[in-house]
This record gives C-alpha cells, structure tokens and sequence, in this order.
C-alpha cells in the first residue's frame, strides 16, 4: 500500500518494443517480387497494439501480415482475432534496395517528419477523433530477398516534453478507487472493450461521478465532460507491465493534453487486463505534473526520440527466414520428409544417411539411363553423373523421361539435358555430365586414336573410383566390357540392366577378385573365386565383340518395348538400394525368390537380395538367378584384372584391337577347342547377342 | 457414414468437423478460463469444394506465452554494425526508463485443421520469441512438458514440418495416422452410446490425447 507521495520524480516511461509476425514478411516479399519491383517509395502500413495482458510479459506493438496494404483477396479471411487486442495504429515503412541505402537513410529526418504528423494531427484536432494516431510509428527496413534475411528498425516518436513531466504519484488502480468506483470502472472498461465500436480506441476518458458510477467517454467529449464528476481521468491502453512505469502511449497523450487543455496536473489510467477482462490490481493510475508551454514554444513542434533499443543497443533487429521461404530449402526438407514418413511408417532400420551421400555414375542416358535418374531421386539419392556420348534425338523425349522437344530441337548433349533436367526437378541435387564415349574391345582403333582412347579410359576409371556405385546402361553388350572390369578391379558397386525387344535383365556385380576388403566375413569368400557372384560377361564363352556393324538398320538401335526400360530402370535402382541396405553390401550373397526367408529378414529389411532378374513381358513373367563368378570371366576374373593391374594401357589396347586376345588370356579359346572336339551340338536358344549366356 | 450426431469409425466429416468445433471451443470457454478461447477462422474464396453451404474453417488458439530462461533466445543474425547507429542528434532522454534484460517469452500458435484425406483433426502449431523469430524444433521441445517428449517417442507420433494448408508457411504438426484408430477405442469406451460418439464430444476427447502432446491440458469437466 506505499503511496509515492515523496517528492516528484521525473516520470519514466517503459519503451515500446515492436513483434513482427513472419507472416509479415512473407507478405511483404510477395509483395515486392509482384508488385513494387525496385519502387522504394514509403508504403503505409498499419500495426497493431492491445493493453497488457499478463502481469509479467508487456505487449507489443505487432506487425502481421495483414498490416501490409491489401488490393488482392487472400485465401484465408483475415484473422477474426476480434479487434480487441488489435488496436490499428497508422504506421509508415521505409524499404530499401540495398544494406548501403538502408544505412544512409537519414533516421532523424524521418523521425521528425512522423513526429510532425503527430503534432499536426494534435494541433488540427484529427487526435481526438481518431486517437491511435497519437502511436503513428515508423518502420525502415532492408529486406534481401536473396537470402530470405530482413533487417529492420522501428521508431516510436514521441514529442519530448521540455522541461519533462514529472511524476507525482503512481499507484494501482485497485488502490485509487474505493471498491464501489473501481466495480463500476472495471464494468465501464469491459463494456467498452466489449463493444466493436471502441474496442479498438486506445485513449479515452474515465469519469467517476460522486456517487461512483464510471462511464468511459471519447476524448472529443472532453468539453461535453467537464463539470459533472467527481474523478476525471485520462485512459488509454498501456502495454506495458510494470508496476511502476507506465507505457510509451503515455507520452503523445501528455503532449495532446497539454497542448488541447493546458492542464498542469493530469490523472492519468493505465489500462490492463489479464484473461480479458480488466485488471485494476495490474493497471496503474497516476498524477504527473506538466509544466505549460507559453508563446512561441506552445506553436513549434517538440523534438521527438523514439528508436527502438535492440539488447540496449541503438542497432537495427534482424531476421533470417531462409527456412520457410527459400524454395529450394522448402523442396529439400519436403523430400527428406517424404523419406523419414517411409522410414518412420514402413522400415524403421532404413538407413537414410547412405542414401543421401552415395554418389552415383551413370553409364548411359538414354531410356535406361533417365529411368534409373529418377528413380534414384525418388530414393533422397542427390549426387549423379551421367556419361554418354550423344545428343537428344527427335524420338528419344518420349522414351526418355528427362528430355523434352526442346533439347531436340537444340541439338543438346545427353549428358548436359540430363543434369540440367535433374535440377529443374529438384534444385538441390548434385549433378554433372561427361560426353564421352566409352572405348570398346572388338572396335579396332588407328594409332593416331590410341591417345585419345587411352585417356577416355583413364577418365572412365577415374570416374568409377570417384563414386561409390555405376550402372551399367548402355546400348551394347561390347560396351559394358571396360566398365565391368574396371568395377571389379576397384570393388565397386555395378548394376546392370539390359534390354532385348521384349525382354530385360538386371544384375548386380559380384565383388572384385581381388577385393582389399579387410572384413574377416569376407576372407573365405575371396579364397575360392567360386563364392564371388559373377559379372554381365561370366557366363560368356565369347569375348565381347563388335554386335553392331554390319547389322541391319533395327538390329543396331536398340527398339524394346517401351514399358521395359521404366521396369528394368526403377528394378536397378531397387537393387541398389538393397545392397546399400544390406549389412555386407557388395558382398552380400544372392537369394532367389524360393530363399528360405521368403521376405524381410534382419540383413535386409527390404526383402530379398537376388543376383540377377530376367523377366519376360511377353509372358509378364520374372524370375531370380543366381550365377558365380567364373575364373575364365574376361570381364572379373583373376587372370584379367592382374593382366590389366600388371599391363594397364598396353593391355587396354590389346583387348580394344585384338577381340580373341581375351579368350586366350582367359583359357576360353583352350575351353572352345575342348568342347568342340566333342562334337556335341549346341542348341542355341535365341540368335540375340544381348541375351547370350551359355550354361557351362 | 451419416454426418449426424454420432461418429462410429473414428472419422469426421467436413460438417462434423464444423459442429465438434464449435462444441469444443463453447466448452473450453465454459471450463478452461485459464486460457484464452478458441476462435473459429471460417475460409473463403475455396474453390475446391463441393456445392455444400457449410462453413468451413478452421480452430485458432494463438499467443500462448511460455516464459523461459534468458538462454534459450535465439541469436540474432550477425550485426556487422557500429556499435551506435545513431548519430549523435538524438541525446539521451532521461524519460525513457532503461530496461534489464527479462526473461524471453515464447509465443505459441494452435490450430486445429480438418484433413480431407485422413477424415480427422490435425494440430498445427508453432511458436516464435517476442520479437517475431520463429522457434525452431529443438527449442520448442524445451518448452514442453518432459512427459510429452517421451510419450512422442512411445508412441511413434512425430512433429513433422509442412505447410500449413492455408497459411501457406511452415509450421509444425502431429502426424494424423492413427488418429482414427485411438479414437474408435475411445469411442468404444464412451459411456453415453456405447460405441458411438456423439459428434460435439469429439474434439474434446480428441483434444485430451493430443493436447497433452503440447502441454494443454483440459479439465475433465468437459467431457462430460
């Protein structure tokens, strides 16, 4: 119950602090990427402030999205807060195109030319009609719509009194009135605050009459209320919550009295609630004393203060929104969010981490090639390189699901339309392309091509040492050669697909021979070659030789039945998937469909991990193989890749120039020369190269 | 199903939505005054649906104020600015009372959304400090009550970030499968009709699983 009837203090008012909604900014943005463009010029803005609310937290004045000027109709109406805690206050934003101009803005100009406002408006008498211009505040910002940050600063002016008011009392509003006045001045606000019409008028009149009913009364009823009460105080909303302060509204309202009614002793009311209704315990009342301005002084405009403090300091406030606004974030955390819900739903041991840092290469982008691309995107799969020598033809954009008619039209490479297609699907991923075609054994080079070869393969086994997994999806048997042996000599991931006309086969790679694994699961493996699972050419009794010369026109374009590619594509990808999933990786063993397990087991949530798929469209049938590796292999097996270790260039060229250098190397020549001199008669299913696989 | 009174297999229609809503927001206001109530934001200008005159809209419960210790308040952005932006015109103003650092307020916005393909509630929420920063995930699990970090855990509900279907901004919200499972046995164990639920009862029931998610508790008193 202290009642500060010491001597008068200087009346200290608590600033104002500024909340600005992210919404705010979200509308400002679009605001300026479609409508102002470069146009700087101060938009008019409103804000919004409500009386105190909790005893312990004061209000702010708030900008929201809503507060920007609106000529389109939103999706959403505006938010029906009820005005009750949105008090519009006319506000002005000064924007600016770069950080350079938003430091250069003169700060005290624009201040004084808003505290001027308010004075005209306190001189012409616009203030007491429309009150909540005595809260005219200014806003200058830089919003750098790059990087999705805004930096900003508010200005609250307010006419410095000169000499300052002091403060003679201040006291809880529950101890000012008798218990009889504060029931009637607690009913009086509720009412007033109930109502649509003056919910939203932040200063009024509190007039007590002698036998103590309150009525709250428009300030331009000033005049009307002299005379006939007992109490007469000047209310408005303070945000504020100290008990021993009132709030920065304070401080216009001093200047208008002043100014309108010469007062030298005005009450004052701190108006706060708490759970809606009005809380005279937290609300304050107040006598400070004015002291007249005269002559000259009464005219001229005051001087102003009002910059909002950040952390104390005279700094502008920033913010960062680059996580709900830019695109590209909001495309990544979508994505990733898509995996997590099938992680978190469906399999709750996928390892997503592997996914999203396993680089890819991608030897081949045609049908195959796109197919596989978007799967793996599908997969959170972000870095891919695609090699492949050709450009966009007029009847690939159909088969080939990441080209349009315009790279046609262009005449662009694969490689390069595939990556810039990728990023156009999903900005984030990483992703480049290398036009480059891929040396072959059985394609005789001149000398003056060895060079040139000789570095395509050098480049091609960089490529494969630089990633962690390649498919193989090219158009040719012949083709598929190099990059199998160069995977098997550096243990790395190879799934391969192929197609014939309506049929596919997808295969994953054994691991290499030689594999410098030092996992000890793996030391019985490596002892017999015979527990490697094979490659594309095990099964081979040929050497890859040129298929394509001297066939017939549709011989040499690869036609397949359309649907094939998008199966044998998205299966490739599911293969990978599986081995990056299983605990043992390239090594893990093959299962068919008839494994024991049958479905998920431990090792591989995912269900079973077969070696090689061979489907049939025409008969919509699909089996599982299961192959070795075969120590006579001239892609995988030992002899080749130690000949390839020990010779490197010189036996590169050899394969390329002499196609029976591999049978002889590998023994299949002696092997052929065995079989036929027992005479028998081979049966060969099919005359396709593609599906050659001679059961030994 | 009938978009009546009851509700048999844990879903809502668009109506019932509408109906439970405001039951739910009469009731929180009646018994839950340490709140602030509910408002209901009704939507216009959809294109999208049907030639049904129903309001649609959505439950909005915004500015809840967690008080917490000065250390959780984010950082702002680095200011590579002089010390005093300012030039020295403005003198110092003895009016103006000098404020100590208080403790950081967090502000958290509710909404309860109707999703069309799940047929149930959804809760969205979010939360920022004082100054408008957005809270992220982490900070935001720092204000709820610690039984409810561990009961997300238990029970493979997740906050997951999307957008906000009207809003068109990030913002957090439970995930809603499983909503219709957990609210058949509620169903199934409601006293007035056996295993029906009455339409206005559902979001209160509703609400007193998820709530408890974000640290708003109701009294029992409304399911009555």
């Amino acid at each position: 119950m202290s009642e500060k009837e010491t001597s008068p203090t200087i009346l200290q008012f608590a600033p104002l602090n500024s909340s600005v909604d992210e919404g705010f900014w979200h509308s400002f943005s679009s605001l300026k990427l479609d409508k102002l463009g470069i146009d700087d010029s101060p938009i008019p803005i409103t804000g919004f402030y409500g009386p105190c609310s909790h005893p312990q937290v004061s209000n702010h004045l708030t900008l929201l999205s809503e507060s920007l000027p609106l000529d389109e109709q939103s999706s959403v109406a505006s938010t029906s807060h009820g005005n009750r805690n949105k008090c519009p206050v006319p506000g002005i934003l000064y924007n600016t195109n770069t950080l350079e101009s938003f430091d250069k803005l003169d700060k005290q100009s624009l201040l004084k030319a808003e505290a001027n406002k308010i004075w005209d408006d306190i001189q012409s008498g616009k203030a007491l009609e429309d009150p909540a211009v005595l809260s005219r505040f200014l806003v200058i910002s830089f919003a750098d719509l790059k990087k999705w940050s805004f930096r900003y600063w508010f200005a609250f002016p307010a006419l410095v009194l000169d000499p300052p008011a002091s403060l003679v009392e201040l006291k809880p509003a529950s101890e000012y009135f008798s218990s009889e006045e504060a029931e009637s001045v607690s009913a009086a606000c509720n009412e007033w605050r109930n109502s649509d019409l003056t919910t939203d008028v932040p200063f009024f009149l509190v007039s007590v009459s002698s036998d103590s009913k309150a009525s709250i009364r428009h300030l331009k009823d000033w005049e009307a209320c002299q005379g006939d009460h007992h109490k007469l105080l000047f209310g408005f909303y303070d945000p504020c919550h100290l008990p021993n302060n009132p709030g920065w509204p304070l401080r216009n309202y001093l200047a208008l009295i002043r100014a309108r009614w010469s007062l030298e002793t005005v009450w004052f009311f701190c108006y706060r609630e708490s759970r809606g209704f009005a809380d005279l315990n937290l609300s304050l009342v107040g006598q400070a004393s004015v002291t007249l301005a005269s002559g000259e002084s009464a005219e001229t405009v005051p001087n102003s203060v009002g910059w909002e403090l950040n952390k104390g300091k005279r700094v502008p406030r920033s913010i960062s929104l680059a996580n709900s606004m830019d695109p590209t974030r909001l495309a990544v955390s979508a994505v990733d969010l898509n995996l997590k819900l099938m992680r978190w739903r469906a399999l709750p041991s996928l390892d997503l981490n592997v996914l999203s840092s396993v680089k890819c290469l991608l030897l081949g982008a045609g049908t195959l090639g796109c197919q596989v691309a978007r799967t793996l995107m599908g997969w959170g799969i972000r870095n891919i390189t695609f090699v492949d020598y050709g450009k966009v033809a007029m009847s690939n954009p159909v088969r080939q699901s990441l080209y349009t008619f315009e790279d046609c039209v262009g005449g662009e490479f694969k490689a390069v339309a595939a990556v810039k297609s990728l990023k156009q699907i999903f900005p984030a991923m990483e992703s480049s392309g290398v036009v480059m075609a891929i040396p072959m054994p059985g394609h005789p080079i001149s000398s003056q091509e060895e060079d040139s070869v000789l570095a395509d393969c050098k480049r091609l086994s960089e490529l494969i040492e630089s990633h962690d997994a390649v498919f193989l999806l090219t158009d040719t048997r012949e083709s598929r050669w190099l990059p199998s042996l160069l995977c098997a000599n550096a243990n790395k991931i190879a799934i391969n697909a192929a197609l014939g006309f309506d049929s596919y086969m997808v295969m994953r790679h054994g691991a290499g021979p030689t594999s410098l694994s030092d996992d000890m699961q793996n030391l019985d493996m490596n002892k017999t070659n015979k527990q490697r699972l094979g490659c594309y050419f095990c099964n081979d009794v040929v050497a890859p030789q040129d298929s394509m010369t001297d066939r017939t026109l549709d011989q040499q374009c690869t036609v397949t039945r359309p649907g094939l590619a998008p199966i044998a594509g998205a299966l490739a990808v599911e293969l990978l998937v599986g081995v990056l999933q299983h605990p043992l990786g390239i090594n893990a063993k093959g299962d068919n469909s008839s494994s024991s397990n049958g479905g998920n087991n431990d090792d591989s949530p995912l269900g079973i991990l077969p070696h090689q798929i061979r489907s049939s469209v025409s008969q919509f049938s699909q089996i599982t193989l299961l192959g070795q590796a075969s120590n006579s292999c001239t892609a995988c097996s030992e002899t080749v890749i130690s000949e390839y270790r020990e010779r490197g260039n010189s036996f590169l060229l050899e394969a390329i120039n002499h196609p029976t250098y591999l049978e002889d190397l590998t023994g299949l020549t002696e092997l052929k020369k065995a079989a036929n001199s027992f005479n028998l008669d081979w049966e060969d299913d099919d005359t396709d190269d593609e599906d050659v696989a001679v059961h030994m | 199903m009938n978009s009546g009174r009851e509700v048999s297999d844990g879903r809502l229609t668009v109506e019932g939505f509408s109906v439970a809503a405001r039951a739910f927001a009469d009731k929180w206001k009646i018994h839950n005054q340490s709140f602030p109530p509910w408002s209901w934001v009704p939507l216009i200008n959809r294109t999208l649906h049907l030639s049904n005159q129903q309001e649609e809209g959505y439950l909005s419960l915004e500015e809840i104020l967690i008080l917490s210790s000065l250390e959780e308040s984010p950082e702002d952005e680095s200011l590579n600015v002089a010390t005093d932006c300012l030039e020295k015109e403005e003198s110092v103003d003895h009016t103006i009372l000098v404020q100590n650092q208080e403790n950081e307020a967090h502000y958290y916005d509710f909404h309860i959304v109707y999703s069309s393909s799940y047929k149930v509630p959804v809760l969205y929420f979010r939360g920022y400090c004082s100054g408008g920063q957005p809270l992220s995930l982490d900070v935001i699990k720092k204000d709820l009550p610690s039984c409810s970090v561990s009961l997300l855990h238990e029970s493979k509900w997740t906050f997951i970030t999307q957008e906000h279907p009207y809003l068109n901004r990030p913002w957090f919200k439970l995930h809603p499968c499983g909503t219709e499972d957990w609210i058949k046995l509620l169903s199934q164990s409601s006293i007035s009709t056996g295993c029906q639920m009455p339409v206005d009862l559902y979001l209160v029931s509703w609400f007193s699983v998820v709530g408890q998610v974000v640290g708003l508790r109701i009294p029992l008193e409304m399911l009555n």
